[in-house]
């Protein structure tokens, strides 16, 4: 089945489908044109029709760019090779497909739509092969974006590594989705994600986390920092597949809250069918500390600045653990 | 130059911990505060310079004639406040030294003078760490961040040295210090200590008066100063307890 005709199936998306639970799906154009055409305004077209199928695949974010025909990029890693240096990939709207070979190192940095479309919508086709290492990343300036659309759908080999990092500081409406495989003995997926949001900013995050083979292990660690009417929501969802042992999967998010506006919503779901795995997973939404705001101030720092320092210092702490590289470098500059 | 009068103040529930603190300060004195737990001594330190936790029901709080209970908390500090608590914060992730650094330019914007340049600023912490015998490691971590009880005291004092209050109230600063710890973090006050400013010394015991000569000693019970002395009162508490101040 093609993606337009899967998209035709589902429909629209909305607050009763648990892919889109919290998502103000109001906001969402609808696409379905009455020429029985999938469409978005403006949006960039490619000639090639995608010929897989999408019988099984449920996100609307997911299918939107491929049935929308858009533009292809396609990036492969060889076997060994060391790209390191930042390859930056900007498509657009567009869906872009990255293949790291056996034993290679990437590092890739997802670059911010210069062109507005009426729904910014990407997909990311990655499969990481055995033992390559992988970071991807993006920080989004602090500025108006539309409606934008992230799909990642990640396959892993056998003792490969993933780091996904991001930072989202912008005012719009946001969703980023992934469905990640481990399909290999010892693949690990990282995710790390800051939301510093204020103002009407809406960011909402769904993953599904796959564990099909032995000693894997995932960890989801998310941060938000909340101000004014701004709203975050967090749906992971990790599977543990029959005869995965050893899997360890661990899932935190943290949120501290600046005033009375705004809010935070998270979903963890956990589907274990093997005995022999250690999952967790946790929630906190809090205030600054107290006594950390005190003892700054008592120190003379006006309560501004001790409170951008404790923020800073709490965002910061998320990206600590990352290897040393430019993911690393990048998403600390940003804060 | 420090002057607390009838200060009463009471926790969330209504609790009144301090009811009607008296104390006169000037400058060149220090001060011994003694006296049994849960009697309010660090509930005075705190609340004087301004802990949410805290409600001042009554009285009034000085610094050279300034009110200092209507201040922000950090322009408490910096009008020439500084507290050092029992149980100094701990701040992962605030590296120690920018905290210094934003700590101490804060209170020379305060005072109208221009920011510290870094190399000054890293001239002064070196010489104010030289001073208090702490090693690099302090430099890099954050705010109290894995400190050892002692560590945190003696990061207490680095703070001290640094902003250069005009009052400085140490709350239990000798607790958590080995024998050479106390003999250090003694000798940066007296070094700290100058006849333009006092010291507040908060202690359940002797041993930090002997490095520290009080010019008076008062025992707090209650929530109210109820027996000042000299420096011999130390020592006759610290053989006889405070048992016998009730009986009198």
């Amino acid at each position: 089945m093609d993606a337009i005709t899967r998209i035709k199936q589902l429909g629209m998306p909305r607050r009763n489908n648990e892919l889109w639970t919290f998502f103000p799906v109001n906001k969402i154009p609808n696409v379905l044109s009455a020429d029985g055409d999938c469409r978005v305004a403006d949006a960039p077209r490619n000639d090639e029709q995608e010929t897989l199928d999408f019988s099984k695949e449920d996100d609307f974010a997911a299918l939107l760019p491929i049935a929308c025909n858009a533009r292809k990029l396609v990036k492969t890693i060889a076997d060994g090779e060391n790209e390191m240096a930042m390859l930056k990939c900007n498509n657009d709207f567009g869906r872009t497909v990255l293949s790291i070979g056996k034993n290679a190192k990437a590092s890739i940095e997802i670059l911010d739509n210069k062109v507005m479309h009426e729904i910014c919508a990407e997909r990311f086709d990655i499969n990481v092969a055995e033992g390559a290492e992988l970071e991807i990343f993006f920080a989004n300036p602090a500025n108006d974006l539309p409606l934008t659309f992230r799909h990642f759908d990640i396959k892993q080999a056998a003792h490969s590594t993933v780091h996904f990092a991001n930072v989202l500081q912008d005012e719009g409406i946001g969703r980023i989705s992934a469905r990640v495989e481990l399909n290999g003995e010892g693949a690990n997926f990282d995710y790390r994600s800051l939301n510093i949001l204020k103002g009407t900013a809406s960011k909402h995050q769904r993953l599904t986390i796959l564990h099909n083979a032995p000693s894997t292990v995932s960890t989801q660690f998310v941060r938000n920092i909340l101000d004014e009417n701004a709203y975050a929501s967090y749906d992971g969802q990790v599977v543990v597949g029959n005869n995965c042992s050893q899997v360890n999967s661990s899932q935190l998010v943290n949120t501290i809250l600046l005033s009375d506006g705004p809010s935070v919503s998270v979903k963890p779901v956990l589907k274990i069918y093997h005995d022999d795995v250690e999952c967790t997973h946790g929630n906190t939404v809090g205030e600054l500390d107290k006594d950390q705001m005190f003892y700054l101030t008592s120190r003379g720092i006006p309560a501004d600045k001790a409170r951008e320092m404790l923020t800073r210092s709490f965002a910061k702490e998320l990206f600590l653990e990352l290897p040393e590289g430019p993911a690393k470098k990048r998403l600390m500059q940003s804060l | 130059m420090l002057s607390i009068k009838n200060l009463k103040a009471s926790i969330e529930d209504g609790t009144q911990i301090l009811k009607g603190i008296n104390l006169e300060v000037k400058p060149g004195e220090v001060h011994a505060i003694m006296g049994p737990n849960g009697s309010g001594k660090s509930t005075l330190s705190k609340v004087i310079a301004g802990h949410p936790a805290y409600t001042v029901n009554d009285g009034s709080v000085t610094l050279d004639g300034k009110d200092l209970l209507s201040m922000e908390i950090c322009d408490r500090a910096n009008s020439g406040l500084f507290i050092s608590t029992q149980y100094p914060t701990e701040i992962p992730g605030v590296n120690n030294v920018e905290f210094l650094q934003m700590a101490l330019n804060s209170k020379r914007a305060y005072l109208g003078l221009e920011p510290l340049s870094d190399a000054d600023f890293k001239k002064l912490c070196e010489e104010k760490m030289a001073m208090l015998e702490m090693d690099d490691r302090y430099r890099d971590r954050g705010v109290n961040d894995g400190f050892s009880g002692g560590e945190k005291k003696r990061n207490e004092i680095l703070q001290m040295a640094i902003l250069d209050p005009k009052v400085s109230f140490l709350d239990e600063t000798d607790s958590g210090l080995d024998i050479d710890a106390l003999r250090i973090v003694a000798h940066g006050i007296n070094q700290i200590m100058s006849p333009e400013k006092a010291v507040i010394l908060v202690t359940h015991y002797q041993r930090l008066l002997d490095y520290i000569k009080p010019t008076y000693v008062h025992v707090l019970r209650h929530g109210k100063i109820i027996l000042s002395g000299g420096p011999e009162l130390a020592l006759k508490l610290e053989e006889q307890g405070y048992d016998w101040i009730e009986e009198n």
